[in-house]
């Protein structure tokens, strides 16, 4: 869809965490992108690429996409399915009460900030 | 010396978004607005759609449109004259609307008496739209007939996460080799509760029942049948 403005709202996400710990860098950072989510990764990558030239915070730093299957519960029979040929009836049952478990996710699932040690108190 | 630290985070990068979705709906709920986001690609005639049904509404509710798009005020002019309140929203290359545009444009409306209904006209784009929370009642998603009938699993979370759709532009039927059937079996795969119609905006085929489904969704929504609070009540 549009990677380089999802990539400015996780920019944003970590700025904050980055004041919150007082970091000076960004050294990787770890998200998880819904294969449901309309968001390629490879362009989601791309567009990371871009802000790590641009914005000092970022730069040098790795990002670590793990790509989601969708998988749906079936309320009916209580079984867990992948669809399959885009059908998301219940290839157990054939119900249709079905919901996304895992598929929708854009996630940031943790990352690594370098600290100045001196920054830290009571270090020691 | 620098010192390595691991920050477990698992927050959405949506959350922004979803939290102010959150809060609209809230504040819509009190009012008994009712709010219904139309996507579809360009072209597929959200506006004409609202310009056919608008009229059936207007006499009994109080009606707010509100237009995304790039750029011009133009979708909002065809809605105002049909002396219905309109507000655009230019995203000014934002390709989807998202929870605080409309947030910031109902801010310019708050002080008049609430709508019944609030009609959002997305940006033309069957992609990133799917993918943000609005926080209206009801997503309609719209197909039309020239786009051709090979379009919902191109689109699937589109469809997925729609409760309405309507094929539009009926009344070209005769002159295009469309499968009614394929886009009905195919959306309703991916979204098994899917209601739907074919409709035109052109010859009115179908208006009335989705007008009707509108007003029984709202009833369904508020039928707790809780007084609208008085004043200006807000979510925070």
């Amino acid at each position: 869809m549009h990677e380089l403005s999802i990539v400015q709202a996780l920019f944003e996400q970590v700025e904050k965490l980055a004041a919150q710990h007082q970091a000076r860098r960004v050294v990787r950072l770890a998200v998880e992108v819904g294969e449901f989510s309309n968001v390629v990764p490879e362009l989601f990558e791309r567009a990371f690429d871009a802000f790590c030239q641009v914005e000092p915070l970022l730069a040098g730093a790795r990002m670590e996409v793990r790509v989601l299957p969708l998988r749906l519960h079936c309320e009916e029979c209580r079984g867990e399915f992948r669809p399959q040929n885009y059908s998301f009836l219940c290839p157990h049952c054939s119900s249709s009460n079905c919901r996304v478990i895992q598929g929708e996710e854009l996630l940031l699932r943790d990352l690594e900030l370098e600290i100045d040690e001196d920054k830290d108190i009571g270090n020691g | 010396m620098a010192e390595i630290r691991r920050v477990q985070v698992l927050e959405s990068l949506l959350k922004a978004n979803d939290y102010l979705a959150g809060q609209l709906r809230r504040e819509w709920d009190e009012g008994q607005t009712f709010v219904v986001n139309l996507i579809s690609s360009p072209g597929a005639g959200k506006t004409a759609l609202l310009e056919a049904t608008l009229p059936r509404l207007s006499d009994r509710y109080r009606l707010l449109v509100l237009v995304g798009d790039i750029e011009t005020e133009r979708d909002a002019q065809r809605i105002r004259s049909l002396q219905v309140e309109a507000m655009q929203i230019t995203t000014g290359g934002t390709c989807h609307l998202e929870s605080h545009m409309i947030e910031q444009a109902l801010s310019l409306v708050r002080e008049g008496p609430r709508p019944d209904f609030v009609f959002i006209e997305n940006v033309g784009n069957l992609v990133c739209p799917a993918g943000y929370d609005l926080g209206e009642h009801l997503r309609a998603v719209l197909i039309s007939l020239p786009e051709g009938d090979d379009k919902v699993l191109k689109y699937p979370k589109a469809f997925r996460n729609s409760q309405a759709m309507l094929i539009t532009k009926a009344d070209l039927l005769p002159h295009l080799d469309f499968s009614l059937q394929r886009v009905r079996d195919e959306a309703l795969g991916l979204q098994p509760r899917l209601k739907h119609w074919i409709v035109s905006a052109h010859t009115g085929q179908g208006i009335d029942d989705w007008v009707r489904y509108l007003e029984e969704q709202r009833s369904e929504a508020f039928k707790s049948g809780e007084a609208r609070p008085a004043g200006d009540a807000k979510s925070e």
